[in-house]
């Protein structure tokens, strides 16, 4: 396993390290123009300095409030709708046709309608991205909650537990990794949308820092704010990604 | 006493026809009295099980309990399924007291009954395993201890030796007959094995071909406590065995 | 029996009004300046489409949208399909799109703005690098799942390399081509609607953030129910579609893995 890995490893770095070999030349032999493309060590530099600048923190943390205040509501009702549509035939012929009338809208459509609403500050960003995590995580709450095998829940039930309590502690956790499996991608979202909505409108966040930058033709400081968010969700979802193998021992389909 | 009184069960298929799964059954099952089902693969006898145990509602006919009639599941009725149904979730001490812990009972001495429980079907030493990391019949037994442990005063058995080997299985054909003669629960027994049925039962309930109805039915009057080596040899038995061998074979009279 | 749900197209409808009422009411009860009632936002949806200038927005927008989706399709098949059928080309790609997975590829914007300049250039890179992901993905799932035994046989009979991906991979990894293709065109008009957002240069998304500027309420909402119809109308007609092609696989609502 180890033997073949290592070959494997170096080839995928390979097209990573071929990219930055690109950017490195183009800067270095003059065919890039700096104000267009900085070189890379200018832009790792810059953000190097920046992670220790307490502004620029205060910005990444704004972005982080809005991302998982967003992500916790996009979880919660997610999950109980998809819940409530997986154990109820009324539910769920109310909230089928819904999802699938919403799923297919792009919710950053919403996004003016949310300002007006909400106003431009923290909760209209809220609002987007939970908009926005909340479909991936209702259907894959859904799909895992209907695929759980039955006679799982029949054991509880015949052993004295309730039928509510059986949908949460056994429909619930039989249906986890594919529940995980949608809050991964829920997060992910959760970033990229709540850095878009602070492109568009915002007074600050990362996605902001690019917007004024851009206005102000720093070219290094537009790099920055989005190698953050992107080193962000790289994070997030490695992060995660441990957190559900842990929640998932013994759960045959947990690699 | 069980008393299944003139039950059948449809299913509807997804093209809107229907399937007759069970055709009409009735029998009562006294209190204390081990009763087994056979018949041919697909001819409703999971379904009857379910029927009992309260969780699939039968199309027509009752089955009451004592008089009362069964309108879900219960603690009384102890299911163990012919796919172990296991919660993954949960190590094989957690599974064992979960039907301990759900009716209260504290958790020093749940896991000190779970304890002796996994002792009972030799499985010291795997407290600890989750089920994906035993064999299918190891998780056999785990699923025959987790029913015992919440004490059901009814066992609805389904096929429990099926994935046995034959060393185990005859050990655990033993294990039960010590555990019913102690505790003289009622149980309904389905098996495919016309030896183990014989071996076992007060009475065999043979059914017909899918949609199963029942064949012939046949009183087991052989003396208890029975021992395996002496019945093998026992003219009485062999006879039961190649009797109802036979029946099996024959097609049925009636359509 | 038959229930009213198994008939075709009426839950989502019943949805859809559904939602407008709601709409109508919370507006009627909230009073807030911003959240007209329905009736007075869905009464500038004709005068919207009706308007030459917005019309050819829009259609500038749609063919935006299909070109970069087209890009995307013709690049991302490819190499989703070698992938799945070589575990070199695989390693090779795979740490690359999982570094490149949480970039938000509309964010580029502002950047390929200063490189290609405000025009169609950018707006269709954006949308390409947008829907690639997905479609890789899901074409690399397709390909990787095609069972050994068809190659085989497919190379006892003479195939050679490029003959097996076309004839037995390719139409193998089909129904899950389709999944990666339809998430990649409801992405394809999320990127459009956001780098528009961004660029403010022109396109639906910029009608959109005028309309707001100039507080011309009714059309933000006018504006909001169009691109939620342009949405759905897509996604089924596309359903319509992949069902007629791939009838043999099911057909379940999958979970979009894209990002935008
Ligand atoms: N949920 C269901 N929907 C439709 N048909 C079903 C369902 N469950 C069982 N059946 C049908 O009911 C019949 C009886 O099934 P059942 O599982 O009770 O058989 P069985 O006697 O236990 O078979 P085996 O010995 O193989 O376990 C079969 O024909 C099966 O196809
Ligand atoms: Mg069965």
């Amino acid at each position: 396993m180890t033997q073949r890995a290592a070959p494997e490893l170096l080839l995928g770095i390979l097209p990573i390290a071929l990219i930055l070999a690109l950017w490195q030349a183009l800067t270095s032999f003059d065919m890039a123009p700096p104000a267009l493309l900085p070189p890379p060590m200018a832009v790792f530099r810059r953000l190097v300095e920046q992670l220790g600048n307490p502004i620029f923190l205060q910005h990444t943390f704004t972005t982080l409030l809005r991302l998982f205040a967003g992500f916790a509501i996009a979880c919660l009702v997610g999950v109980t709708l998809g819940l409530m549509a997986s154990s109820s035939r009324v539910a769920e012929s109310a909230i089928r046709p819904i999802v699938r009338v919403l799923a297919p809208v792009p919710k950053i459509a919403l996004y003016p309608a949310f300002i007006l609403i909400l106003g431009f500050d923290h909760a209209s960003k809220i609002a987007l991205v939970a908009a926005d995590a909340l479909f991936p995580i209702l259907l894959a709450t859904y799909q895992g909650a209907v695929s759980v095998e039955p006679k799982l829940v029949w054991s509880a039930l015949a052993a004295g537990t309730t039928r509510r309590k059986a949908l949460l502690t056994v429909v619930l956790r039989a249906a986890l990794p594919s529940v995980l499996t949608g809050c991964r991608i829920g997060l992910v979202i959760s970033c990229i949308v709540v850095f878009l909505a602070e492109m568009i409108s915002s007074t600050d966040g990362l996605g902001h820092l690019l917007v004024y930058a851009s206005r102000s033709f720093e070219t290094v400081d537009m790099y920055v704010p989005l190698i953050t968010i992107s080193l962000l969700g790289l994070s997030l979802n490695a992060g995660f990604n441990a957190l559900r193998r842990r929640l998932l021992a013994g759960y045959p389909e947990a690699e | 006493m069980i008393a299944i009184e003139r039950i059948s069960k449809t299913f509807e298929t997804r093209r809107g026809a229907s399937h007759l799964a069970l055709g009409e059954i009735s029998l009562d099952v006294a209190d204390g009295e081990f009763v087994s089902i056979l018949g041919p693969s697909g001819c409703g006898k999971s379904t009857l099980l379910y029927i009992v145990g309260g969780f699939v509602p039968p199309s027509t006919g009752v089955v009451a309990l004592d008089g009362k009639p069964v309108t879900g599941p219960g603690p009384d009725r102890g299911p163990v399924f012919q796919e172990f149904a296991l919660f993954p979730w949960k190590t094989v001490l957690g599974n064992v007291m979960y039907g301990l812990l759900e009716r209260g009972t504290p958790k020093v001495e749940a896991e000190a009954k779970a304890r002796a429980l996994i002792g009972l079907v030799h499985l010291e030493g795997y407290e600890g395993f989750y089920p994906k990391e035993l064999s299918g019949g190891m998780k056999q037994r785990v699923a025959i201890a987790r029913t015992l442990a919440y004490g059901p005063s009814i066992l609805l058995m389904d096929e429990p030796f099926g994935a046995l080997d034959a060393h185990t299985r005859t050990g655990m054909q033993n294990e039960l007959l010590e555990i019913w003669e102690r505790d003289r629960k009622t149980v309904l027994f389905v098996t495919h094995s016309v030896e183990e049925a014989v071996f076992l039962s007060d009475r065999v309930v043979v059914l017909t071909r899918s949609p199963g109805r029942i064949k012939e039915t046949i009183r087991i009057d052989l003396p208890r406590p029975r021992r395996r080596k002496e019945l093998l040899v026992d003219n009485r038995y062999q006879r039961l065995v190649v009797e109802i061998e036979a029946l099996m074979d024959t097609p049925a009279q009636r359509r | 029996m038959r229930r009213w749900s198994a008939i075709p197209g009426l839950p989502p409808l019943l949805a859809c009004a559904g939602l407008l009422v709601l709409w109508e009411l919370a507006a009627r009860g909230a009073h807030i300046d911003g959240l007209p009632p329905a009736h007075q936002a869905l009464k500038q949806v004709p005068a919207i489409l009706l308007d030459r200038e917005s019309l050819f927005h829009i259609a500038d927008s749609v063919r935006r949208m299909l070109i970069g989706f087209a890009l995307a399709l013709a690049f991302a098949i490819p190499v989703g399909l070698a992938m799945g059928r070589s575990g070199k080309v695989a390693a090779f790609f795979n740490p690359l799109l999982m570094v490149i997975y949480p970039v938000p590829k509309a964010a580029l914007m502002p950047i390929i703005m200063l490189w290609l300049g405000v025009g169609d250039a950018s707006k269709t890179l954006v949308i390409f690098l947008g829907v690639s992901l997905p479609l890789i993905y899901h074409s690399y799932q397709g390909a990787r799942a095609v069972e050994e035994k068809m190659l085989w046989s497919a190379s006892a009979m003479g195939m050679n390399g490029l003959q097996r991906m076309m004839r037995i991979v390719f139409p193998a990894s089909l129904p899950e081509i389709f999944v990666g293709l339809r998430t990649g065109l409801v992405l394809a008009l999320i990127t459009m609607v956001t780098s528009e957002m961004i660029a403010r240069q022109a396109g639906v998304g910029n009608i959109l953030f005028n309309s707001l500027d100039m507080a011309l309420y009714d059309r933000v909402y006018a504006m909001i129910v169009i691109i939620g119809i342009l949405g759905f109308v897509l996604d089924v007609a596309f359903e319509r579609i992949r069902a007629w092609f791939v009838a043999w696989a099911d057909s379940q609502h999958q979970i979009a893995v894209g990002t935008s």
